[in-house]
């Protein structure tokens, strides 16, 4: 039996979590997601991660960025540590790559600032 | 100049309300260089989960109304600009502006009122000793990580659990600081059971509760900081002080509207929400002032605020005349919006923010309509930090009193 | 050695043993270990005698204990070794800068040292900033002979160095009944020292200060006002350096060289300094700078006070300071200072200060017991304050000698030694005067080496301060923008003050880039959100401005970095 909340959204659900007879059975969601999230986090739980990256810009020091998708958990703090070795050359806008399938986790880190709206002489 | 509205701020309230409108023309006025108010720091995710059906950060719910607000040709922006006073006369409002092109006087009869809020600063919760850099608020140093790419700390100590300190702790966590601890005051974390879940325990960063920062040492740089245990009147008890060494005390200690050029209009104010009085439409006692978003009343979540600053431009955009305001009562709430119903302008359906005024495991609302119960909700874990939204068919005559009562209600 | 006897018996009478009294320097020295601080004290007050001894110069010790040492900044070069000013003053606060500023109408190479990252940084900026009217001060005395000139030039000074001050007047309160009755004798000793008084009875009174008070009405001392102290002492010093003096910051007098009979060096951490004239004002140091210097006769024994600010919009209670009236004793064990509830000349209230005495000199820590004894000592005559209208709170250490007098003399042992010593309330006030006479000396001793002052041709007694958008009229305001563009660019919204403002405050004559140093210019930071949405925007342009990283920009000099360093790794 396991007690987990559930961090899909904002609700935070209190999810209590017990396997019967090899089931998966789920109390306390307000919502499915619960259930999945409560499979995942108990077998291979997962993380989005947000942050930073430099940038070449004067007067723009930092870009925001997240990962598009979550990455495995375990991986977090190895991801955080490349942000901070990433710099960007370029104007992004939302959405854009920033690193392309992440510490090989097929899932890329994407611009959450449109940069275009501030910088305008970018050589993207 | 003349406009049909001038929205004072650029934050998601005064974006969300420019975006709302069709047909009048706004002038959204915002004193920074950019779009987006506080968002543009908030680099975590979970915004916009209600209004968009998805998981987004700060920033890109904030891309998203400004690439909309951008494309409208009824509302004008006016970056880096600031009000320095509003005159009333009459029903007219005439706004003075100061920016880099110089002074400038609009003139409006509609005001949306979407000033923010700011942060209880590390003084004003009774922190002492001396007066070192390092001892700042949540929002500095996150300013400071997420827009300017400095790092504000490598070990240090955050006082409150509010979703903002929660999230401040995983994020200077993972540029490589140390949190020593997240220490709350209150006997309860105030914020999100996500963010306590998602942003310390995945960290192994620990919570106190029932602790609080009493003073902070050093002369030039934070050098240390003194925890207490706190008693049931939030007062530190003697005997029970431990030294923490630390180059960061980082506060997170509740955020207060801004409504300082609100107060000059003699907007009355409430001293629950410490925003506006409203009716349903987020006007408030002051006809042709709105307010919406935070400087309203401090939200949990950024979707409501929007729904905020919509619901003002509608009605304004409906261009309905007012008619009778009935205050309504309020009973069993930390705090209850709207505190009044503007009748000529209702159509039947009223939304409501509240805050539980304790917690509670099941409570019951009831409305009263002329001292008779119309209908009754029930809750289930109802808590003062988390704010719920209520929505009900209400039809109300232009005498009628109006109640709203909220009931812990206990075991038989 | 009969005073000595006097004084080692009247210790003795009050149950304090180890004392051995002797004479030294025309003063009274105590010295010997005694079992705590209070005892130092009270035996520092019985050895007061201030007509047969120059002063007391206090060596007792509490037992097992070491007193701390002065702060010293962590520069160290030899940027000043070998200099020889004409004079050098020490102690960049209210008194060394007015001295200063009456130095450099004269054709004399001056200099000032300070030892904190700006001047003003002590206690000139930790105190009420009233201009006394001097009700309170024993006639005949230092304090109240200062005070009554300074008051009478401040009105002057405001004008030519642009910084505002406001007569508000202050509103005594009788605190008890009877006090109304001695009214007669309180008219009596303002006569005396030339102070104009005005009763007011409960209902008056009550109106003047817009809260029922003590019911007892009062009176109101016209001559009094307030002005910012901190500015004053920055626009002082920006003006001794426009007409030629210089001001160096981080540096601290660490000791002072003498052959008995004249000061010969002043060691500092940017090396060592050969003036002709030194003048001692060095605040709460200024007893260790005397004894280094050859000529001392008194020791501070630090006294802090703590003070309240609150909200602009806390300011309803009427316009004038608000005091009590309190019989004290001059150098009697209850020092306590009455303190009010005083309008600053930027709108904000002070509730404050107390008087309570410390061990250490730089301490300047609040404490919570502090604040909510002044909170509710002045929450009796102004019923109405609130707990959340407050901003912030500090405070101060004030540099008291026993005789609780200023010590304002050119040595009579050391030739070319002054001392503006024990400067504490009435300070501000007096300060300017003091300076006067301070000069006077200077040139009395340049006289005697057959060099007499001569006046500057160029003097410039005019200086202009850092334009306030806030306080313009929207033409001029209009006017200023159309100039410069960067005045038009709100920074901080609390207190309406904009990038140009900012800018100034980093192009002065003295500037210190800083984020203390901008805001006790031009207040960015000073209102009710405490620099939480200006501090980023205004290290943000100190670094351009100065052309350093941003993570190098500190709060007040030093160590004291707002942040320390990238969130980038370099690769």
């Amino acid at each position: 039996m396991s007690d987990l909340i559930c961090i899909v959204c904002p609700n935070g659900c209190r999810l209590r979590a017990t396997y019967e007879g090899g089931e998966l059975k789920v109390e306390g969601n307000k919502c499915p997601k619960g259930t999945e999230f409560a499979r995942k986090e108990l077998t291979a739980p997962t993380r989005s991660v947000t942050g930073t990256v430099a940038t070449v810009f004067a007067g723009y020091p930092v870009l925001t960025v997240k990962t598009k998708g979550e990455i495995p958990k375990e991986k977090v703090k190895e991801l955080a540590a490349l942000l901070k070795r990433t710099k960007v050359k370029r104007v992004m806008r939302v959405g854009e790559s920033v690193i392309e399938n992440a510490l090989g986790t097929g899932v890329d880190v994407v611009a959450t600032t449109d940069m275009s709206k501030l910088i305008s002489d970018g050589k993207g | 100049m003349k406009y049909d509205v001038v929205i004072i701020g650029g934050g998601p309230a005064g974006l969300s309300a420019a975006c709302a409108f069709e047909r009048k023309k706004c002038l959204l006025i915002e004193r920074e260089g950019r779009l987006g108010g506080i968002l543009k720091q908030c680099v975590h995710d979970g915004f916009g989960v209600i209004r968009y059906g998805e998981k987004l950060t700060g920033p890109e719910y904030a891309e998203r109304l400004i690439d909309q607000v951008l494309t409208k040709q009824n509302v004008e922006i006016a970056l880096k600009t600031f009000v320095v006073s509003i005159e009333k006369e009459g029903d007219l409002f005439r706004l003075t502006l100061t920016s880099a092109s110089g002074m400038r006087t609009v003139e409006t009869d509609r005001l949306i009122m979407a000033n923010g809020c700011r942060e209880r600063t590390p003084r004003q919760v009774g922190i002492h000793g001396t007066r070192p850099a390092g001892l700042m608020t949540a929002g500095v140093a996150q300013n400071f990580v997420n827009l300017m790419g400095l790092l504000p700390t490598k070990r240090c100590v955050i006082l409150g659990s509010g979703d903002i300190g929660l999230i401040m702790a995983r994020r200077l966590t993972l540029e490589g600081a140390e949190v020593v601890g997240v220490y709350e005051a209150k006997q309860a974390p105030s914020g999100l059971a996500r963010n306590i879940s998602q942003c310390l325990n995945d960290f192994g960063i620990p919570l106190y509760l029932g602790k609080t920062v009493t003073r902070v040492f050093g002369d030039e740089r934070v050098t240390g900081c003194e925890i207490a245990s706190v008693d049931e009147g939030m007062q530190p008890v003697a005997g029970t002080e431990e030294r923490i060494a630390c180059d960061a005390v980082i506060v997170s200690v509740g955020l207060i509207p801004e409504n300082e050029l609100s107060e000059t209009l003699g907007v009355p104010m409430d001293g629950a929400t410490k925003g506006a009085t409203v009716d349903q439409n987020m006007q408030t006692e002051v006809k042709g002032v709105y307010s919406v978003g935070n400087c309203l009343h401090v939200h949990d979540l950024v979707d409501y605020v929007s729904e905020t600053a919509e619901t003002a431009a509608r009605a304004i955009e409906r261009e309905r005349s007012g008619g009778k305001r009935i205050a309504i009562g309020r009973k069993g709430f930390l705090y209850f919006v709207p505190q009044a119903i503007d009748t000529g302008d209702y159509d039947g359906t009223l939304t409501a923010y509240f805050r539980s005024a304790k917690e509670t495991l099941r409570a019951t609302l009831k409305v009263i309509v002329n001292g008779e119960e119309r209908m009754r909700r029930r809750y289930h874990n109802l808590k003062p930090p988390e704010a719920e939204k209520l929505t009900i068919e209400l039809s109300l005559a232009p005498d009628d009193r109006v109640e709203f009562e909220l009931e812990e209600e206990r075991d038989e | 050695m009969k005073t000595v006897e006097k004084i080692r018996k009247k210790i003795l009478k009050a149950g304090i043993d180890g004392v051995t009294v002797t004479r030294h320097n025309g003063g009274i020295c105590l010295s010997g270990e005694v079992g705590d601080y209070e005892t130092v004290l009270e035996a520092g007050r019985l050895a007061v005698d201030k007509k047969h001894s120059r002063g007391v110069i206090n060596d007792l010790r509490v037992k097992g204990e070491v007193e701390n040492g002065m702060k010293v900044p962590c520069a160290s070069d030899q940027s000043l070794d070998g200099r020889t000013p004409d004079v050098l003053v020490i102690g960049g606060g209210i008194v060394g800068c007015a001295i200063l500023r009456a130095l450099s109408r004269y054709e004399i190479e001056a200099m000032l040292i300070e030892k904190e990252y700006d001047v003003a940084v002590q206690q000139s900026s930790r105190n009420d900033g009233m201009i006394h009217a001097g009700i309170d001060l024993k006639p005949n005395s230092n304090k109240v002979k200062y005070n009554m000139r300074g008051n009478a030039m401040y009105d002057r000074l405001s004008a030519e160095l642009d910084v505002p001050i406001d007569r508000c007047g202050q509103y005594v309160l009788f605190t008890a009944g009877w006090q109304r009755l001695i009214y007669p004798l309180i008219v009596a000793r303002g006569r005396k020292n030339d102070i104009p008084l005005a009763y007011l009875g409960k209902k008056k009174m009550a109106e003047a200060i817009g809260s029922p008070g003590y019911g007892y009405g009062g009176f109101l001392c016209q001559g009094a006002g307030i002005v910012s102290p901190y500015l004053m002492t920055v626009a002082l010093a920006e003006n001794a350096v426009t007409n030629g003096c210089e001001v160096y910051l981080e540096t601290a007098a660490l000791s002072v060289e003498n052959d008995g009979k004249r000061v010969t060096a002043v060691n500092t951490n940017r090396g060592r300094i050969y003036p002709k004239i030194l003048i001692n004002a060095a605040g709460v140091w200024a007893d260790k700078i005397a004894e280094t210097a050859g000529d001392r006769h008194f020791t501070l024994h630090p006294r802090k006070g703590e003070e309240i600010v609150l909200d602009k919009k806390a300011r309803g209670f009427g316009k004038g300071v608000v005091g009590r009236f309190e019989l004290k004793g001059s150098s009697g064990k209850n020092h306590t200072k009455g303190g009010g509830v005083i309008p600053t000349i930027d709108h904000n209230v002070l509730l404050g200060p107390s008087a309570y005495e410390v061990r250490d000199r730089e301490d300047l820590s609040t404490t919570r017991a502090g604040i909510d004894a002044v909170f509710q000592k002045q929450k009796s005559s102004v019923t109405d304050l609130k707990q959340s209208d407050f901003i912030t709170y500090f405070a101060g250490i004030r540099a008291a000698t026993y005789e609780e007098e200023f010590v304002v003399e050119r040595s009579p042992v050391i030739a070319n030694l002054i001392q503006a010593a024990g400067i504490q309330s009435p300070g501000i006030t007096a300060a300017p005067a003091i300076a006067e006479d301070v000069a006077k000396w200077v040139g009395e001793i340049f006289a005697e080496q057959n060099r007499p002052l001569a006046e500057k041709q160029n003097f410039n007694p005019y200086r202009k301060g850092i334009p306030s958008v806030q306080a313009m009229s929207k033409e001029e305001r209009a006017e200023l923008i159309r100039q410069n563009p960067d005045y038009g660019e709100i920074v901080c919204r609390c207190e309406e003050i904009s990038k140009g403002e900012i800018l100034d405050a980093l192009r002065r004559p003295l500037a210190s880039p800083t984020i203390d140093g901008v805001k006790r210019r031009v207040r960015a930071g000073m209102g009710r959100c405490q620099g939480g949405f200006c501090s980023p925007v205004v290290t943000a342009l100190i670094a351009a401005e100065c052309g350093i990283a941003p993570e190098q920009v500190t709060k007040k000099g030093g160590s004291s970095r707002l942040t320390l360093g990238r969130t980038e790794e370099e690769q």
